[in-house]
């Protein structure tokens, strides 16, 4: 188990080992180690099947010098039928137990890597891009797949394909298994170096096919650029670069392949081992039989020396998605839930005190200080990545703040209960997220028993309903691929009254939607300004009428407060301010003496 | 293993060639690398050989050995197995190493043809595909062809050997070779019959991972909102429904492709015991050696492996030969947009006139009718209107990216047709809704009209535009990296990049698609103030969507359905009360300071 608890934690989750990824595959494997075994006891039945079937036919070559009666022929034959059906059904059940591992495999670390997504801090997930998260759960899942079924079955395959029948002809002839034996270390060595030389071409082959793909999907993206500046040209040079890169890289690995020393020593020993099996023939130590059988032993050698192209290459994929698994599985949680802290009902007084929040690459937010008293409406404006959206996320404590405090109704926000926080502050995003449900189970997402009548009403305090109603299967209707798509200002609709279903103490609006039409804006302005009353509300917001009528502008520049006060007092103040304003051909107030440059430094 | 079945939709310029045609365009591919091919062929001829002649070699040997066990026929076994298989090696190292260069080289030559067609589409063409299969048509469909010719190099060396070794094992012994050959097409069956099992299940286990992936997906987009209401544990449940659910699916999935070894494997075990109870009965009665008995029985193994791997590669075989179709009907297709000459003009006054011009996307709706308009040198030019309205397709005949189907357009009195495109567009400059910028420094995407610019002409421009005060608000300047598409800069630095971009490039014609999006209120000032400089120069064309833009514009053109309804100014327009008064109430209204002000009645009424 990771030290840290996390924002949400299942109560009977196993107890997997985050030690090393081999130990974590192998703990997960582990888990159904009654499966594994028997997976490995029917491989080795269906191997020793295999082995025997060489055997029982050098035991039938003899009736052909040397008939045993009249029904020898016919039982050496039976006896061969039934050993291969035993191979064939052990090396059945054995494949399909191991590929039940593999599906659960599969099954478990995804269902691990999840539940450590859900607990993770948004701290986490806002540095972690959607794209890599669903790669780690997909293909990297595949890959752990992969590696159990065929991966470790084929390497299973190798050892018993290789350790048997140099057992069975022991049997025969203790003296023959030193061809084999030789051979085995050899090939062990030949692989390893095979490789070694391998992975990184191969490595570096796949990079450059990316680099390839996603150059040309640029170029193709921005078709109207590069045709609009005539550089298609440059474009082709481009790609043509690329694309030589990958067939250098194909070549390489086509030559390596070529070079696959195994199968070579296989040769060899086939030939010694042959040889050797003559001689002891020769000199009568080994009849007619025993060379069948030990040639047909060592012949059984080749399709272990074939896959382990395949099995090694699996196992090294395998290990390296579940390295990528793990590594999110182990990342810091970073908080928990705080179930002892302080809780009650939030009157909605925030006071930020010398606030700094950083990573370890740059502060965001340096030294804020402000106060805000309950029912106020505050403005907060600057440029983007002014540190605008990660001063509201202090609030919820989305994150913690790096030095400094904020204080909720005079308690420290790291006092309070997670939960009680939480739940009294309600964030409405500028790229709203709705999930693919319908529209009224999205509006009771935080409160799913809802009933109708409660989400009808909010809706119409949202001005959502009249839109919803529009559609055909109204509160219904269905979000997302499968369903309606709606614009920005419904889907900010939809959420407002999300948040009014909650009834938070703290609003926190990011109101960067753009209305594209008149009539829109009036009804977001309605919304909104349903939205703020009797409670605590912070605006990130581009429309200029709300910033012109709150109750207290803040100004943000580079993560510092740089201006704040009513718009009287920003119109004198703010250089920047003054500007937005003189494009409307506004009366400004008498401008101060003031150096350009200050209120914006 | 691997049959890969995807979504292959054809594409409206997809062709059915004859195999005689595809045969003869794969065969152009290969003509430069005859030689290898040549020695390919005859690496392939060898080890088929060399590897047909092992067991043969083996077998004798045992006969030979068995009658006369002395050291000189010890010693050839020897010899010759060693011999034989080293031969063997080397010659499947020939051809794999020269294959490996063939088929790069091919492939290489492949992409470079179907990149070169891409380039030379119009964007009528980018229209219609989406970029993800042009890009897969390129990159993927030629390493899908690449790995067929890989594939068939391999199959036919493992096809040249059981020919081969049947060829052989029929002089020797017909009964014992129709026994072996009996059991071919019952694999053969076997195979295509899993084949058929796998298509359905591989169906169904794709679609539960995609939804696997999508519940993920939307987990982790929405994360943040189940962490605000406190949902995590019901979205955990409906997680572990869907994984419940892929683990069965796959399961049996995964079954299918598990028992297909095996299965195949009873077969060859009915096989061998065939051999071993017919053989030994003929060897028996002297009509074969014992050593023919035990090539009959290794033969089984080598002759059953091969036929698998062709029946199961034969899917992937088809997808292959079905993607070079692909890359070469991407290949083949002709752009619309066609240039009649290559006139150069030396300078560009920036007078555009259209002349009772007719123009649609598609067939199924005329966009523009008998449309006539001239803008003159250095005007700033408004389009207003509804979507549709056919207000951003005036831009984008003027640039040239479609084909119109009657009319005139001129550019300084010549015809449009007549120009050399690469000289007129460097003259053009362009700013899209959403700019695009390449992934690199801001400094590389400012330059991009201009690649001949120097760093202070780069700077130069990014200083004209807001006065600068945008760049400080870059980490690194100039060279901070933009990111993927632009990714890493908010939608207005975009702009602000896109606006240096043509300022650098000083073009004689300005088309600008204004941004909807909205842009926090500092940023917009910025864009503007670097839009009024940009627009002071040149003849320019506005599809405006800002009430700043349309006030300050010489002329605005009222568009509806193609048709210009009103021109005029600002003030002159609005006061008319007709079209342009109606587009001004529902689009532009609300930006401006009237409304402002009035929404703080609103509120403060509220409050």
């Amino acid at each position: 188990m990771s030290r840290n608890t996390g924002e949400f934690t299942v109560a009977d989750a196993y107890p997997y080992n985050h030690a090393g990824v081999r130990r974590w595959i192998f703990s997960h494997v582990l888990r159904y180690r009654f499966l594994f075994l028997r997976a490995v006891l029917l491989f080795l039945i269906g191997w020793s099947a295999m082995a025997w079937v060489r055997v029982l036919i050098g035991d039938a070559a003899r009736e052909i010098t040397s008939p045993s009666g009249p029904n020898g022929l016919l039982m050496a034959a039976l006896a061969v039928l039934v050993v291969s059906l035993i191979d064939s059904f052990a090396h059945l059940g054995g494949s399909l137990s191991i590929e039940t591992i593999a599906q659960k495999l599969a099954h478990d670390s995804r269902e691990e890597l999840y539940v450590s997504l859900l607990g993770k801090s948004q701290t986490f997930h806002d540095r972690q891009r959607v794209g890599d998260i669903m790669a780690r759960a997909t293909d990297d899942v595949n890959q752990l797949d992969f590696m159990v079924h065929p991966g470790i079955f084929f390497i299973i395959e190798i050892v018993l394909g290789l350790g048997l029948p140099i057992v069975y002809i022991a049997f025969i002839n203790w003296q023959l298994i030193l061809v084999p034996s030789l051979f085995v270390l050899v090939y062990i060595v030949t692989v390893r170096s095979y490789f070694r030389r391998l992975s990184p071409v191969i490595g570096a082959q796949r990079m450059s096919f990316g680099i390839m793909n996603a150059g040309l999907e640029e170029t193709i993206s921005g078709i109207e650029v590069v045709k609009g500046s005539a550089r298609e040209s440059f474009e082709r040079r481009k790609f043509t670069r690329n694309a030589k890169a990958v067939r250098d890289y194909l070549v390489q690995q086509g030559t390596i392949e070529a070079r696959y020393l195994p199968y070579l020593f296989y040769g060899l020993a086939l030939g010694l081992s042959f040889l050797h099996t003559m001689m002891l023939f020769g000199q009568g130590r080994l009849d007619f039989g025993g060379v069948v059988a030990v040639t047909g032993l060592v012949s059984a050698m080749r399709f272990p020396v074939f896959i382990s192209v395949f099995a090694f290459t699996l196992v090294q994929l395998g290990i390296a998605g579940g390295e990528r698994i793990l590594e999110l599985i182990k990342a810091s949680a970073d908080m928990d839930e705080n179930v002892g802290g302080h809780s009650g009902r939030v009157e909605g007084d925030v006071v930020f005190e010398n606030v700094s929040f950083g990573y370890e690459d740059g502060m965001v937010l340096q030294d804020i200080s402000f106060h805000v008293r309950p029912g106020e409406t505050v403005a907060i404006v600057g440029q983007t990545g002014s540190g605008k959206s990660t001063l509201t996320d202090l609030i919820n404590r989305t994150y913690d703040v790096s030095a400094g405090r904020i204080l909720i109704d005079g308690v420290d926000i790291r006092d309070w209960q997670l939960d009680s926080v939480r739940s009294q502050i309600s964030r409405i995003e500028q790229d709203v997220f709705l999930f693919s449900r319908s529209i009224a189970d999205n509006i009771a997402f935080g409160m799913p028993t809802a009933s109708r009548e409660r989400i009808e009403e909010v809706a119409r305090e949202a001005q959502a309903h009249e839109f919803i109603e529009s559609f055909a299967a109204g509160y219904e209707t269905e979000i997302g691929e499968r369903g309606v798509m709606l614009s920005g200002g419904q889907r900010q609709r939809l959420a407002l009254a999300r948040a009014f279903l909650s009834e938070p103490r703290i609003l926190i609006l990011d109101d960067s939607t753009s209305a594209i039409d008149s009539a829109t804006e009036d009804e977001i302005q309605h919304a909104i300004n349903r939205a703020r009353r009797g409670r605590t509300t912070l605006l990130i917001t581009h429309r200029l009428s709300q910033i012109r009528w709150a109750d207290h502008i803040i100004v943000l520049d580079e993560g510092r407060l740089v201006a704040g006060g009513k718009h009287e007092e920003l119109l004198r103040d703010s250089d920047l301010y003054r500007r937005i304003f003189a494009r409307y051909d506004v009366a400004l107030p008498a401008a101060e003496p003031l150096p350009q440059g200050q209120g914006e430094r | 293993m691997g049959f890969i079945m995807d979504g292959l939709d054809a594409e409206e310029y997809d062709r059915q060639y004859s195999d005689r045609e595809l045969v003869r365009r794969i065969l152009g591919y290969f003509r430069p690398e005859g030689k290898r091919m040549v020695l390919v062929a005859g690496a392939i001829l060898s080890t088929s050989l060399l590897n047909t002649g092992l067991p043969i070699f083996i077998s004798q040997s045992i006969d030979r050995v068995a009658a006369d066990p002395s050291q000189r026929n010890l010693i050839l076994a020897l010899l010759g197995t060693v011999l034989l298989g080293a031969l063997a090696w080397l010659f499947n190292a020939l051809r794999q190493w020269q294959s490996a260069t063939a088929i790069g080289n091919v492939t290489l030559r492949l992409r470079q043809d179907a990149m070169d067609a891409v380039l030379r589409r119009d964007l009528s063409f980018y229209d219609s595909y989406p970029t993800g299969k042009i890009v897969s048509r390129v990159t993927s469909d030629t390493q899908a062809f690449s790995a067929v010719v890989t594939l068939t190099t391999d199959l036919m060396s493992q096809f040249l050997l059981v020919v081969l070794l049947i060829g052989y094992l029929f002089t020797v012994s017909a009964r014992l070779t129709v026994i072996l050959l009996v059991l071919a097409p019952v694999i053969v069956a076997t195979a295509l019959g899993f084949r058929h099992i796998a298509r359905k299940t591989i169906t169904q286990s794709r679609r539960v991972q995609a939804e696997v992936s999508a519940h993920i997906q939307e987990t982790v987009s929405g994360i943040r909102i189940a962490k605000t209401f406190r949902q995590e544990r019901s979205i955990h449940e409906d997680f572990l429904e869907v994984n419940t659910r892929s683990y069965r699916i796959n399961l049996i999935s995964g079954y299918t492709f598990s028992s297909i070894f095996p299965l195949l494997g009873l077969l060859a075990g009915l096989g061998t015991t065939a051999l071993v109870y017919f053989g030994i009965i003929d060897a028996r009665e002297g009509a074969l050696s014992a050593g023919t008995w035990f090539l009959f029985i290794q033969g089984m193994q080598m002759f059953w492996f091969p036929l698998t791997s062709i029946a199961s590669f034969w899917s992937q075989f088809q997808l292959g030969l079905a993607a070079g179709e692909r890359v070469f009907a991407l290949i083949d297709d002709e752009p619309k947009v066609i240039q009649r000459d290559e006139r150069v003009l030396p300078a560009i006054a920036g007078e555009i006139s259209f002349d009772r011009v007719d123009f649609r996307y598609t067939d199924k709706e005329q966009v523009l009718q008998d449309f006539s308009l001239t803008i003159h040198p250095g005007e700033t030019l408004a389009l207003v209107g509804h979507t549709g309205s056919g207000k951003s397709s005036i831009g984008k005949l003027i640039a040239r990216f479609y084909e119109f189907q009657g009319g005139h357009i001129r550019i300084d009195g010549v015809d449009i047709r007549d120009l050399d495109l690469h000289a007129y567009r460097s003259k053009l400059g362009m700013v899209a809704q959403t700019p695009f910028l390449f992934d690199g420094s801001v400094r590389e995407n400012i330059r991009y009209g201009k690649p001949d610019a120097g760093d202070e002409a780069v700077e130069r421009s990014a200083q004209l535009v807001g006065h600068g005060d945008w760049l400080r608000s870059l980490p690194e300047g100039l060279d901070t990296a933009v990111g993927e598409r632009g990714g890493g800069l908010s939608m207005g630095q975009r702009q602000l990049v896109a606006l240096a971009r043509v300022l650098l490039q000083d073009p004689s014609i300005f088309i600008l698609d204004e941004a909807t999006a909205s842009v926090d209120p500092l940023t917009e000032t910025l864009i503007q103030e670097g839009l009024d400089l940009v627009l002071a120069q040149r003849t320019s064309i506005v599809i405006a969507h800002r009430l700043s833009t349309i006030r300050h514009a010489d002329r605005i053109i009222a568009l509806r359905q193609g048709e210009i309804i009103e021109e005029g100014d600002h003030d002159g327009l609005l006061a008319q009360g007709g079209h342009y008064a109606e587009l001004y109430n529902t689009y532009f209204r609300h930006q401006s300071l009237e409304y402002i002000e009035a929404a703080g009645q609103l509120l403060n009424g509220a409050a």
